[in-house]
């Protein structure tokens, strides 16, 4: 039988990336219209979009074992940067991340992301001998693979982007074959502990879910009464330490929680982007039509408040595309990681999917006033090249896991 | 569990989070959408920066030294700006096109609603030039500035230091990002050493900005608005009249004056000559007089009290004795022979008589140079170097003023380094023991030694600033400095002294300057210079009994110590003395004598 077309080619990622690229770089061309100098930043990042789009196909025809040979090394470079970068990098709006290289700033935490999920991928991997997640050893093992990244980065000032190393590693261990019960031994503490931030109410009515699942998960009354200590202990501990905080460090976690309190701060970004996408409608403004965005009353909207532009000048319609593009990148990269006979490259495919599902839901979340404002890129859109890049690799990963899908190493 | 199922669980997540956006989005762009249309078109919000009033300087009477006038600056804002405009604006400013365009090409980048600082200082007329056109000048506009105003009747160049707008150097390389383009920042003098309490903190105001950019108000009543805070106020030990006097007696000389009050390191005056005029950096800077200023050969923007390295001559001399006695090569009341000349390997070194064998109280009277031949050789390099370093030597002295030198005190290290281990010889040490050779002192770091010396062994740090006083809360903060105490036996210090008053006061090299009224102690020195005539070097302290003003004086290729440097450091003490009253200085009262 004569073997299709899509069969071997991912031409879902393919053309959605293809799409998020251009609509990212028509997004940087109004961003930077009124400013007089920035003509030069969409034509960058269309430089790179056609480098990466190179460089992704490249990657999808690799054979897979190649990832997982280069994993660890990948990793401890990454790593080597991280560090040679806290000595040597050059700060940039307060963050030590960058280096300069011939006028082009490269930022070694976005590929430290890749190197980490493809490190944690073939720590899991069976073929490197039975790791389980669910054994406390190899568990506190994998997440020292994620924590020394995670360090580093914070060193650089960089909360941000620190914290999306975090993100993929319940996912992963997840996907590995981690239990629901551990699984919930881990995320309702930290859910109970936001809730009391939140208020008492919300505080017991989780404390009630959790009594009631632990009722279903009939794990015995020790372990649950324990379970539930904890949670309970987590909930209180928030009220505890928060009371004994400065009034000024107590103002900094609010405004997390409420930008409106600091209206000069992070404050002032997050009113200015809800009146830009509020403003915009279902259909948008129009191209180069968003007062916002074209009075640029959003500092370097062409970065992470990219999706302010977009809400402004294409309105609902526009934005929800957005969102649905990135839901059809993300589904496509969990159905390639269980399609996948390969272990390595189905878990490197969760990886990167949770990692784009973070960015996704910090970055627009933030812009329309639902999250705290963490300065993270929407992936494939806003500008910078370090960003685009590491994306797009992950992407021809991804593409590449789809085509292999059928072999086992 | 069924991979499946954890499968269905991220994409039931994912999908979760979508939903989660897309209603949101749907509640802000649909329900919410003509609340934020109406606060878009009318209630768009920009922020204003504020520039503080810098802080000012007071004397040590409270009187002003350096304050502010209010000025206007014109501005540009590119976004409403129509480049046609540039010919006309340039016209009204008497610059060159290029300079403007040069200015906005620059800012290029930056947001296109800030205004770009033009020209500071405009008059009137430009003004109500500016508001008569207002329709036509679209985007020409300006803005209030505090410019700095000297009320005084000096210059005092080198020890206020001028503010210039900050360099694209200085905006990559500072932390944080405080200051922008057009921002001032001091460049020199305690301008730029307490720039962080001077500059103040800026403040904003949001102003809401119709679609068309007007301003059409207060955003919030004012509410978010962020008061500019104005930069605390220097209050400083400097004496007005006695710098005044200073700088009167230095007026067509070249050299350097500092006087303090050694019990505690105050700084009373400073001259360096030649000096400039500060105010030419006030306003939009005076281009050509800065670029003469900067070209001119003497060096006039050059501070000679803290960044010269000259050998100090004969008033080096007191350092040698401590060292001696120190090391316990000699003792007060041991006496070494003096000859006419002293020969060292096949080297003559001449002095100018012969003394017979003197102690070392008699050889800083008659500032005997083969005793400090000999005594050099006693006591050797590391001796010279260890007792220099505890006199202040080769260090700086923490002025608060910015870009001290250390000077230069050699050591066998630097004598290694820069002529080879083992390729020098002991003869360096013959011409180090009289202040000459290698060593290389400033005028900052002489009085503050001599400080030391009439204080009995207290080094106070010498300084300008007394009190901060922000003038927000009007909270004074008292300035700490350092003060050491050099370990020696107080009857080393009372020799030394004793040979310091006799130079005055016996038949030493400045019994010219021997004062009924006040008891004057110092040392003559005359440094011998390969570029042209010698430097003339005097410091000392009055009154003898119960020291209250310390001077070092230097004239620049002046001659002897005694001819130049001693009348104007006896002149400078006296005058303090008296309570700026007397005016003891004559330019033909000089006396030739060899020290």
């Amino acid at each position: 039988m004569k073997e299709k077309f899509t069969d071997k080619y991912d031409l879902t990622l393919l053309i959605t990336t293809i799409l998020m690229v251009s609509i990212g770089i028509v997004a940087i061309f109004s961003a930077t219209f009124a400013n007089s100098g920035g003509t030069d930043f969409y034509l960058k990042q269309m430089t790179f979009g056609i480098i990466g789009l190179v460089i992704m196909a490249g990657i999808s025809f690799l054979p897979p074992k190649y990832f997982s040979k280069f994993s660890y090394a990948s990793y401890g470079f990454a790593i080597i940067l991280l560090i040679l970068v806290l000595l040597f990098g050059k700060t940039i709006n307060g963050n030590k991340s960058w280096f300069y290289i011939g006028g082009f700033g490269i930022q070694p935490s976005e590929f430290a992301k890749i190197a980490t999920v493809l490190a944690l991928a073939n720590f899991l991997n069976p073929g490197e001998g039975e790791k389980n997640p669910n054994k406390i050893l190899d568990f506190i093992k994998a997440c020292i693979f994620i924590l020394i990244p995670f360090v580093l980065v914070k060193l650089q000032n960089d909360t941000g982007t620190s914290l999306v190393f975090l993100s993929f590693i319940i996912p992963v261990f997840f996907w590995a074959g981690l239990s629901p019960f551990i699984l919930f031994a881990i995320l309702t503490p930290i859910a109970l502990a936001v809730l009391s931030f939140l208020g008492s109410i919300y505080f017991y009515v989780g404390l009630v879910v959790v009594i009631v699942s632990l009722y279903f998960f009939k794990r015995g009354i020790l372990i649950s009464i324990f379970i539930f200590v904890i949670n309970l202990a987590a909930g209180y501990s928030v009220h505890y330490m928060y009371s004994k905080l400065q009034i000024h460090q107590q103002n900094r976690i609010m405004t997390l929680f409420d930008p409106t309190l600091d209206p000069l701060g992070s404050g002032y970004n997050v009113i200015q982007s809800k009146v830009a996408i509020g403003s915009g409608g279902i259909f948008g403004k129009g191209f180069l039509q968003g007062t916002q965005t074209q009075l640029r009353f959003i500092p370097e909207q062409w970065t992470d408040f990219i999706f302010c532009m977009i809400g402004e000048e294409f309105g609902l319609i526009g934005a929800s595309v957005i969102i649905i593009l990135y839901l059809i990148i993300i589904v496509r990269l969990i159905n390639n990681a269980s399609a996948s006979r390969n272990k390595f490259m189905s878990l490197t495919c969760i990886g990167f999917a949770s990692l784009f599902l973070f960015h996704l839901l910090i970055n627009v979340g933030m812009t329309i006033g639902i999250m705290p404002v963490i300065g993270i890129p929407l992936p494939l859109v806003s500008y910078g090249v370090s960003s685009l890049l590491s994306f797009m690799v992950m992407i021809g990963i991804g593409m590449n896991a789809y085509r292999h899908r059928n072999i086992y190493i | 569990m069924e991979s499946a199922v954890r499968k269905y669980v991220f994409i039931g997540l994912s999908i979760l989070i979508g939903i989660l956006l897309i209603t949101r989005l749907v509640q802000l762009q649909v329900i919410q959408e003509k609340e934020f249309g109406k606060e878009s078109q009318k209630n768009s919000v920009k922020k204003i920066t504020e520039t503080p009033a810098r802080g000012l300087m007071f004397d040590r009477n409270g009187k002003v030294l350096v304050d502010n006038k209010p000025s206007y600056t014109l501005t540009i804002t590119p976004f409403q700006f129509d480049k046609s405009l540039i010919d006309e604006i340039a016209k009204l400013i008497d610059e060159d096109p290029e300079y403007i365009r040069e200015l906005l090409s620059k800012a290029k980048g930056t947001n296109r609603f800030n205004p770009i600082k033009i020209k500071r200082d405009i008059d009137f007329k430009l003004i109500s030039y500016i508001e008569e056109n207002k329709e036509r000048l679209k985007g020409v506009n300006y803005q209030v500035e505090s410019l700095r105003y000297y009320p005084i009747k000096f210059k005092g160049s080198h020890i206020f230091g001028y503010n210039s707008e900050i360099t694209e150097k200085q905006l990559d390389e500072q932390e944080g990002n405080y200051y922008r383009q057009g921002d001032l920042v001091g460049s020199t003098g305690l301008e730029r050493y307490y720039e962080s309490y001077l500059r103040g903190e800026k403040g904003s105001r949001l102003i809401s900005v119709d679609v068309n950019g007007r301003e059409v108000g207060p955003y919030n009543e004012g509410l978010n608005d962020v008061q500019a805070l104005n930069g605390s106020d220097l209050l400083l030990a400097l004496d007005a009249d006695l710098q005044e006097y200073a700088e009167k007696l230095m007026s067509n000389k070249r050299g350097a004056i500092i006087a303090v009050d050694p019990r505690n390191g105050e700084i009373l005056c400073m001259v360096s000559k030649p000096d400039y005029d500060l105010s030419i950096f006030s306003g939009t800077p005076d281009s050509k007089s800065i670029a003469k200023l900067f070209n001119d050969e003497n060096k006039p923007v050059f501070n000679r009290v803290t960044q010269t390295k000259y050998p100090p001559g004969s008033t080096w001399k007191m350092m040698m004795c401590f060292a001696g006695l120190g090391s316990g090569k000699i003792t007060t009341t041991s006496t070494i022979s003096c000859g006419g000349s002293f020969q060292f390997g096949n080297r003559t070194f001449e002095d100018h008589g012969a003394y017979g064998s003197i102690n070392l109280t008699r050889a800083l009277e008659v500032s005997a140079n083969v005793f400090f031949y000999k005594l050099s050789l006693m006591i050797g390099l590391d001796n010279y170097y260890q007792y220099g370093k505890m006199f202040g030597f080769g260090t700086k002295t923490g002025i608060d003023l910015p870009h001290e030198t250390s000077g230069l005190l050699p050591s066998t290290a630097y004598f290694n380094k820069v002529y080879g281990a083992n390729k020098w010889g002991q003869g360096l040490l013959v011409s180090l023991g009289i202040g000459q050779g290698e060593l290389g002192v400033s005028p900052v770091q002489m009085v503050s030694y001599v400080g030391a010396i009439c204080m009995d062994g207290t080094y106070s740090q010498p300084h300008f600033v007394r009190k901060i006083i922000n003038s927000v809360t009007k909270e004074e903060k008292v300035v700490q400095y350092n003060q050491r105490k050099i370990e020696l036996p107080q009857k080393y210090f009372d020799a030394v002294k004793k040979g310091m008053y006799l130079v005055v006061n016996g038949t030493g090299t400045a019994k010219n300057i021997r004062n009924s009224e006040y008891t004057i102690a110092g040392k003559t020195g005359t440094a011998q210079n390969p570029n042209g005539n010698n430097h003339s070097w005097f410091v000392g302290y009055a009154p003898y009994e119960d020291p209250k003003i310390a001077v070092c004086v230097l004239g620049e290729n002046a001659g002897w110590g005694n001819q130049f440097a001693a009348p104007l450091a006896a002149a400078i003490m006296v005058r303090y003395l008296s309570g700026n009253n007397s005016d003891i200085y004559n330019e033909n009262n000089v006396v030739k004598v060899n020290d």
